[in-house]
């Protein structure tokens, strides 16, 4: 018996409250503030829009040199260097005012007051489809410590925030800790509706003429494909743990990367580094994808979550 | 509006030492691309080198160019430094390469009519984006300061003295022209430069020779816009790799590549 020929399969998807019509989102931090992009793409095709992550008070960022680039892959210590949620809420929120693709805010904060507040203030704006709580940041309470790096800590700070907001609420995981399983149940516990994973990996290059770092910051993340098998192990160990949808990054560069990514359990997937060098690659992953279904007669995307079992 | 697209390599040849000139059939960049404005150059299709890199552009012509042959082309000099300039000696002669531009905020002409008196002072491969500028120049006596390690880094000049400009070369080693710096050469000229009230500098070359001449120029004897360099990671604003310190207070690192690569040389913050 054959099957019946796929021509449009179901590439929808559901995190939390809201509704992708495809699983591509673009990773903060490297699609601006949408706006930079639409020269280059209909940014209406994307699945949904990280912007640059926002801070309670403007961060002017790191020293340059910001970046640099390794084997495959970029170091970078921009340093989070935003407008505050003020500026942003004046001057670049209007702009996706006429963009129908949901609106996730990444935020952050030094503080677990900091958080609470933020989610409060973007909790009363409308057009936001969900928050992505970056946790990757120094706790400055406890020393400078990553918020992201005790499970205690995360359970803390996600259920607190959950409390504070009815938006989505997605959790970005960093891959510079111990155990990334236990950070994401803790996360799930606090009540997050997602993970998001990875963050970059802390690294960093030093110049053997000058006989000193490449970046203004000394540490900076490495972000590309380079990372990318990592990755892919970590979002698999996290969604055998996990009830919670998972939205994978790392390093996704085309269509087969992103497969691989809902393959071992991700629900939805980032474009990162790759924004920064094909400005298209989110639709070109979307039409892979759909390629992708179509030649292996797969109605529906969601039959392809998970389907890697051990 | 800045576009991604694929362009036609028409020629890639060696000029001298390590210096190239690639040319590019790529007829909407081409028309739109103004003075001081840069390209994004995709060099691999593999992931090595990872990034693009940035080219100011040495000559465009537009599709209505009087001369059909130089129609649509984009020219692009360059100098074998590293790994991608390396592996763009490699490009052939029909090849596509991908780009993505124009991009950045280029050069603002001084106000017409003007008889100022217009130098352009570049060091090294930063001349070359000043040539689309004086090319641009419609009136204005032009002074051009090319300087250069040896003679081998000397470019442009006989591009420039086409141009009814005057020409003053400067070798570090004295291998042609002044002895010494590009900035010396310009500090020897000063009082030409200031025999007319109206004058115009502009400026491109290394961090180090741009840091000296701000230290050099008093800012209300010349107006200058700078050219700056930098290594970028998106090219069109995304992801604030590239910034430079300015002496916004608000806004201190500002982008190279958007709201640059060209700035007053005033509102840098120099070391």
């Amino acid at each position: 018996m054959t099957v019946k020929s796929i021509r449009n399969p179901d590439l929808s998807v559901k995190i939390g409250n809201i509704k992708l019509e495809n699983p591509v989102i673009v990773a903060s931090g490297t699609f601006g503030f949408g706006e930079e992009y639409e020269d280059f793409l209909n940014l209406n095709h994307l699945g949904a829009i990280i912007p640059k992550g926002i801070s309670l008070k403007p961060m002017v960022g790191n020293p340059p040199p910001r970046i640099f680039e390794t084997e495959g892959g970029i170091l970078n210590s921009i340093g989070l260097q935003n407008p505050g949620f003020e500026d942003f809420f004046n001057h670049k929120l209007p702009y996706f005012e006429n963009i129908k693709t949901h609106l996730i805010i990444n935020f952050f904060g030094n503080t677990q007051k900091e958080y609470i507040k933020l989610a409060r203030c973007f909790n009363e704006v409308p057009g936001i489809s969900g928050l992505e709580m970056n946790i990757s940041c120094p706790n400055v309470e406890r020393g400078g410590m990553a918020f992201c790096s005790e499970p205690k800590i995360v359970y803390r700070l996600v259920h607190a925030v959950r409390k504070s907001t009815k938006l989505t609420l997605i959790v970005k995981l960093s891959p510079n800790v111990t155990d990334i399983a236990s950070i994401a149940k803790s996360a799930e516990e606090g009540g997050a509706d997602a993970v998001s994973l990875i963050n970059t990996f802390k690294a960093m290059a030093i110049n053997v003429h000058s006989k000193k770092p490449e970046l203004g910051n000394v540490i900076g993340g490495l972000s590309g494909p380079a990372i990318k098998p990592i990755a892919l192990r970590m979002v698999w160990e996290v969604s055998q743990v996990v009830k919670i949808p998972v939205i994978g990054m790392g390093g996704i560069m085309k269509a087969e990367d992103a497969i691989e990514f809902i393959l071992v359990g991700a629900s939805a997937v980032q474009i990162g580094t790759a924004n920064l060098i094909n400005p298209r690659t989110g639709i070109e992953v979307i039409q892979g994808i759909r390629r992708y279904l179509v030649q292996n007669k797969i109605q529906r995307i969601q039959k392809l979550i998970g389907l890697f079992k051990n | 509006m800045a576009l991604e697209i694929d362009g036609i390599v028409l020629r890639n040849r060696r000029i001298k030492s390590l210096y190239y000139v690639l040319e590019i059939y790529c007829p909407p960049v081409a028309t739109t691309i103004q003075p001081g404005q840069f390209i994004m150059l995709k060099i691999s299709g593999s992931y090595d080198p990872f990034l693009r890199r940035p080219f100011s552009v040495y000559k465009s012509y537009s599709a209505s160019h009087r001369e059909k042959k130089k129609r649509g082309r984009l020219l692009i000099l360059y100098k074998k430094v590293g790994k991608g300039t390396q592996r763009m000696t490699e490009f052939m002669k029909g090849q596509q390469v991908n780009i993505i531009g124009p991009l950045g905020k280029g050069f603002s002409l001084p106000p017409l009519p003007s008889s100022a008196n217009i130098i352009l002072v570049g060091g090294g491969v930063g001349i070359v984006s000043l040539y689309p500028l004086a090319a641009a120049l419609k009136l204005g006596k032009l002074f051009v300061l090319i300087g250069g390690r040896t003679m081998d880094d000397i470019l442009c000049e006989e591009d420039f003295r086409k141009l009814n400009s005057t020409v003053f070369v400067a070798t570090e080693d004295g291998s042609l022209g002044f002895k010494g710096t590009v900035l010396d050469l310009f500090l020897s000229q000063q009082k030409t430069f200031k025999a007319n009230p109206s004058r115009y500098l502009y400026a491109c070359g290394p961090a180090e020779m741009l840091n000296e001449l701000a230290k050099t120029v008093k800012f209300k004897e010349f107006t200058c816009q700078v050219s700056l360099e930098a290594r970028m990671g998106c090219g069109f604003g995304a992801c604030w790799g590239c910034v430079v310190k300015t002496i916004d207070p608000k806004v201190p690192y500002q982008r190279v590549c958007k709201e640059g690569p060209v700035f007053n040389l005033m509102d840098i913050a120099w070391e």
